[in-house]
């Protein structure tokens, strides 16, 4: 990790106070500590996720970034524009998304990671507004169909917002907006109308405001505690989202692409290029939407990428560490068990510690035993 | 929830309860038990209210004969209507749990203003406007004229009431005030005199501090109100000076040209009934040789609450035979105003006790001390003889009698003060005469005596051992308690220096530093850029206020502080103050942002609450020291001193740190809010002042944070906002600060909850 030598450098870290840290060990005490909490949270997380409900696959994501004056601010390294930008971002960028102002919509990360590329470099000064990249934002996702979800996720660092209008008022506007378009919702609601959620990450702390929009739509509301935290609340936004009754469904013709080498290409000068499979177009970057026949042309990591959402791992069982029979070792790391707790898989009864059952939940979406002994039978 | 206090059966209509809740509870039934009085005190937003409630409740319940009736004194309209839904809200659940109604008779009363529904004179604006109309529709005589003339104009809602409303009593409810309107408009009675009515047999009453404090109303409203009754003083921290204030008087020129016009009139009008109806006068004249003998009876046989106004020496006695007659007590006005102007036509500030004021009129007028004293209760005889309608007039001629009765029975607790002209303005002549109270338990001495059982409570009453020292009183309980929380929800930090180690204070000689004053700029332009939504910044005067504002706009500072929140400030017009918040509140909601700049001691500090986003910081520059110089206030500290053995430094600081303490605590109005507490200045590191904070706040102040740079500040106050912008949600609280009745049960929990009372 690239991190360690940053974090070495303790000279040009904030003013902190690690014995405090070392203080909320103590038990006993009726202070709970916001990081018990937060665990409790993550764990939740994992659990939470497995309903049976229906979520919307196909995604427009709007990214807001926020670049006023106080993301020139130092507190994340070497200051929070850099280190937004750093972030995976991109990871959220896995269906159809956009960022704001940078790119056209499509499907390709790369041309996401492009523009976020060019973004660091950007000077960040005035003041953010909510109502306008709002505005900015459901222009062109009303334009959106229906059976997609619309969403828009807003990075803000800044604690105010300069509104050309009251940002409540917003809502009437899309009341009207959602009479004339013949949204179906119940909420009176604007953007609900829309059936837009907005979700926002704070860099700094919680603002009234934030809440009541995110709240409104349906939407989540987090403020980070530091870049790792950060990390977290991003890819929290990777899931896809349960769909609103209200939403259409429809079946999506995609196409597979076919791969073949050519020695020349019409576009670019890459080697490769992908035929649609229905009029034999060329494209040289997946996912997109066929110009010629309209087909939406995808590769198969990004199907399996929306599989798990779809069917995810089951949650594996808390208990507490005393129940354990057998060897105190955790059956993918094979780390001692120390935690207080310890998880089963439901199905191999293997058992793992808290970190690799976060890690087997998060990045790996499936047990690892349980497919080692499918691979042996 | 049902309890077990002490075995006392508790209905608690919660499902939750705080620990905190629980003991309180507890440490209250003690205080009835004893049958004595109690001194508590609890941080805001901890259900102090409902905890008071549902015990008092519940023992009227169990003992009917021991305590038959609940007061409740709150400090405003708004406060006393909370108090009452909460009590509807408990009487709910005792309808639920037991399945009976029971026969509670709860109401609020407040001023005439409020509760008038007559269509003429409820639209006047002020409340002493609607005082006056409404007697001159009700009073007896007017009444009685009305037998003669019937186009007499008289207050239909009154007459229907005195008609029938006495023999049939109000239905056992809960009335808050619309509700009293309510009954009263059905009805067709005059709810303010079917409130004062149903006083005597509710049981439980809620109305504010004046009705018993102040002795002018007092004598009205309270003085039959049994003496089996527990009297509650709910955010009571100011009581001393509700006290004082009630008991002081302040003379002006205009109040004696007033006087002077009202002895006029007075005169006229005896000149007239004497050539109509001199036997009135006679019949008055009859009267007043038999002395107040009534209301001594009735004093003895303890049915009224005792009259600071009208001591008890006073009632034994006839009125002197020099002002019996009404053109002899007119006379004697005449003289004693005459020598009152003359008193004010001083150059120089004059300073005296009461019976150097005594000796210097009657060596100057001939006025003797005796009928001095019976004039406030000869001049209401006078009043009532003379069937004056209109009372709100005479207000002035009211207040120097006032004056003279005080003046000549108390010798001790009281100063005269002449001063010439105002402080600030030593070239504009305005005298002034405060009589002024320095001893508050002079009007609170009759609700100690009268009442079985008092409660002081308050979420900022620390030191808790000064309020029975400055009242006079023994508490048989006297208890503090803390706050039990799930995550600190509070951050109280001091930052005693800027980033160049220029030591922040208000105090006088540093007060114009320029190096202080940017400093405190800088403190607030910094927090402006880390504390989202609202922040309170407090100052000690509105003199240091604007000159600071004033020096922060030539170095640019208020420039910067704008481009991040909006700046708003407190003035000490009420219309442009309220505006101000108002828009401030507004700012808050919609994600501006906004700084409140307001000054200890004013509206903002008493009565607003900041919850949630509206005050995410309050910040105090300064240590908010009343105005030393001020004369009252120094002779005020010496009686204190000579008679309490309280040093003026301890009184100051006591003094300044409730004040701050007020201030701060505005921020934090239960467990899920969350704030920072500011305080800059040095001055609050040491242990003396922040030895006198409240408990909940000083068990915040760790070692670590007592002497901090802005720096040090911002990166403390970042961090903690943004711990307390986690998700937090009720379940995180539950079993820590939030109990459920088996939790509560428990052997553990129990313990843990008789350290939350910290017993002085």
């Amino acid at each position: 990790m690239d991190e360690e030598p940053e974090r070495a450098k303790r000279w040009e870290g904030g003013y902190e106070r690690t014995w405090e840290v070392l203080k909320e060990d103590e038990s006993g005490s009726l202070k709970a500590t916001v990081e018990e909490i937060l665990y409790q949270s993550k764990r939740k997380r994992v659990i939470e996720s497995h309903g049976q409900v229906r979520l919307g696959m196909m995604r427009h994501l709007f990214v807001v970034i926020d670049c006023s004056r106080s993301m020139e601010d130092q507190d994340l390294k070497p200051n929070r524009l850099t280190s937004t930008l750093k972030l995976p971002v991109c990871d959220i960028m896995h269906i159809q998304c956009k960022v704001i102002c940078f790119v056209s919509p499509s499907g390709n990360p790369k041309k996401h990671i492009a523009a976020l590329k060019k973004a660091v470099d950007t000077v960040c000064v005035g003041e953010p507004s909510l109502y306008n990249s709002l505005n900015l934002a459901i222009q062109t996702l009303k334009h959106m169909p229906g059976h997609t979800s619309r969403e828009i996720l807003i990075i803000l660092s800044s604690l105010t917002t300069c509104d050309p209008a009251n940002i409540y008022e917003m809502t009437k506007v899309n009341i009207m907006y959602m009479l004339l378009t013949f949204l179906i919702c119940s909420t009176d609601n604007l953007s609900c109308s829309l059936n837009v959620r907005v979700s926002i990450i704070g860099l700094s702390a919680e603002v009234r405001v934030c809440t009541v929009l995110t709240r409104e739509t349906g939407g989540s509301y987090h403020v980070i505690l530091d870049e790792s935290h950060f990390k977290e609340l991003l890819t929290l936004h990777v899931k896809p989202p349960p769909t609103s009754s209200s939403s259409e469904c429809s079946l999506i013709r995609m196409g597979q692409y076919r791969l073949e080498n050519c020695d020349f290409t019409l576009v670019g000068l890459s080697l490769g290029g992908y035929f649609c499979p229905q009029c034999h177009s060329n494209y040289t970057e997946l996912p997109v939407e066929c110009k010629v026949c309209g087909l939406t042309l995808v590769s198969a990591p990004h199907l399996a990428r929306s599989f798990h959402h779809l069917f995810p791992l089951e949650a594996f069982i808390e208990s507490p560490v005393e129940e354990l029979q057998g060897n105190g070792f955790c059956q993918a790391c094979q780390g001692e068990l120390k935690d207080k707790s310890i998880f089963t898989c439901p199905s191999c009864r293997s058992v793992f510690c808290v970190e690799c059952d976060l890690f087997i939940h998060d990045s790996l979406h499936c047990c690892p035993c349980c497919i080692h002994s499918q691979t042996a039978s | 929830m049902k309890l077990n206090i002490d075995g006392l059966l508790v209905y608690f209509p919660y499902d939750y309860i705080y620990p905190e809740q629980y003991s309180y509870m507890l440490e209250l039934k003690r205080t009835l038990d004893a049958k004595g009085h109690g001194v508590l005190e609890m941080p805001s937003g901890t259900g102090k209210t409902i905890s008071l409630l549902s015990l008092i409740v519940a023992y009227q319940r169990a003992f009917p004969l021991d305590v038959t009736k609940l007061i409740y004194c709150s400090r405003t309209v708004p406060e006393i209507e909370k108090v009452v839904e909460e009590l509807r809200k408990l009487m709910e659940f005792y309808a639920k749990q037991t399945g009976e109604s029971n026969n509670f008779l709860a109401l609020a009363l407040s001023s005439r203003k409020n509760l008038c529904i007559h269509p003429e004179v409820s639209s006047l604006r002020f409340g002493k406007e609607v005082d006056g109309k409404c007697h001159s529709l009700t009073a007896s005589y007017i009444r009685a004229q009305r037998h003669v003339n019937p186009n007499q104009p008289v207050c239909r809602f009154y007459e229907e009431f005195d008609a029938v409303g006495r023999q049939v009593p109000l239905p056992a409810g809960i009335y808050n005030l619309d509700d009293l309107k309510d009954f009263g408009r059905r009805k067709g009675w005059c709810p303010y005199y079917m409130a004062r009515y149903a006083l005597l047999h509710a049981n439980i009453v809620v109305y504010s501090y004046h009705y018993l404090l102040d002795p002018k109303i007092a004598d009205l409203v309270s003085k039959e109100l049994a003496k089996k009754s527990v009297v509650v003083f709910d955010e009571a921290h100011n009581i001393d000076n509700v006290c004082i204030d009630s008991m002081s008087v302040n003379i002006t020129r205009r109040t004696l040209d007033r006087c002077q016009s009202n002895v006029d009139t007075l005169q006229n009008t005896i000149q007239n009934i004497k050539e109509t109806d001199a036997a009135k006068l006679r019949e008055e004249y009859r009267r007043l040789v038999e002395g107040l003998k009534e209301a001594n009876v009735a004093r003895e046989t303890d049915v009224y609450l005792a009259n600071p106004v009208l001591p008890d020496e006073i009632l034994k006695e006839a009125v002197p035979g020099t002002i019996r007659t009404a053109e002899h007590f007119v006379g004697f006005l005449r003289r004693f105003l005459e020598y009152l102007k003359s008193r004010l036509r001083v150059q120089h500030v004059v300073q005296e006790s009461a019976p150097q004021f005594l000796k210097d009129i009657f060596d100057k007028v001939c006025i003797d001390r005796k009928p001095l004293r019976f004039c406030a209760e000869r001049l209401q005889s006078l009043l009532r003889t003379l069937e004056i309608a209109d009372i709100a007039d005479f207000s002035a001629v009211t207040l120097i009698s006032n004056f003279a009765t005080l003046v000549s029975t108390y010798s001790q607790g009281f100063t005269i003060i002449i001063e010439p002209f105002e402080d600030r303005t030593p070239t504009i002549a305005n005298p002034v005469l405060h009589f002024s109270c320095m001893d508050p338990s002079i009007a609170i001495k009759p609700v100690f005596q009268r009442f079985q059982s008092v409660v002081i409570t308050s979420g900022t009453l620390s030191p808790l051992d000064i309020y029975p020292r400055i009242l006079d009183f023994r508490p048989v309980t006297m208890a503090s308690f803390t706050m039990t929380l799930a995550r600190t929800c509070l951050c109280p930090l001091i930052v005693g220096r800027g980033n160049d180690q220029v030591a922040l204070s208000s105090k006088f000689e540093t007060r114009e530093d320029f190096a202080v004053i940017r400093n405190y700029g800088n403190l607030l332009l910094e927090m402006s850029a880390i504390v989202p939504d609202g922040i309170v910044a407090f100052f000690t005067s509105y003199v240091y206020m604007e000159n600071i504002v004033a020096s922060w706009y030539e170095q640019g500072i208020l420039e910067n502080i704008q481009r991040n929140k909006l700046i708003f400030i407190e003035t000490p017009d009420a219309a442009e103050t309220s505006m101000a918040l108002e828009k401030y509140q507004e700012a808050c909601e919609n994600g501006r942002g906004a700084i409140l700049l307001s000054v200890a001691r004013g509206k903002v500090s008493e009565g607003i609450d900041f919850v949630h986003h509206f005050g995410r910081a309050v910040i105090m520059f300064g240590v908010p020291y009343v105005y030393t110089q001020s004369r009252i206030l120094k002779a005020r500290l010496e009686y204190l001193r000579d008679q309490f053995q309280i040093r003026e430094n301890d009184f100051l600081t006591f003094d300044a740190m409730r004040h701050a303490a007020q201030c701060v605590g505005r921020a934090i109005r239960g467990k899920t809010d969350y704030g920072l507490m500011i305080f800059a200045d040095k001055r609050y590191a040491r242990a003396d002042k922040r030895g006198k904070l409240p408990r909940w706040i000083q068990e915040h102040i760790s070692d670590g944070s007592l002497n901090l740079t802005v720096d040090e500040t911002v990166q403390l106050s970042k961090h903690f906002l943004r711990q307390m912008a986690q998700p937090f949600r009720q379940e995180d609280q539950l079993g820590l600060s939030l109990l459920t009745l088996e939790q509560l049960e428990s052997e553990e929990m129990l313990q843990k909850i008789s350290q939350i009372a910290h017993q002085t």
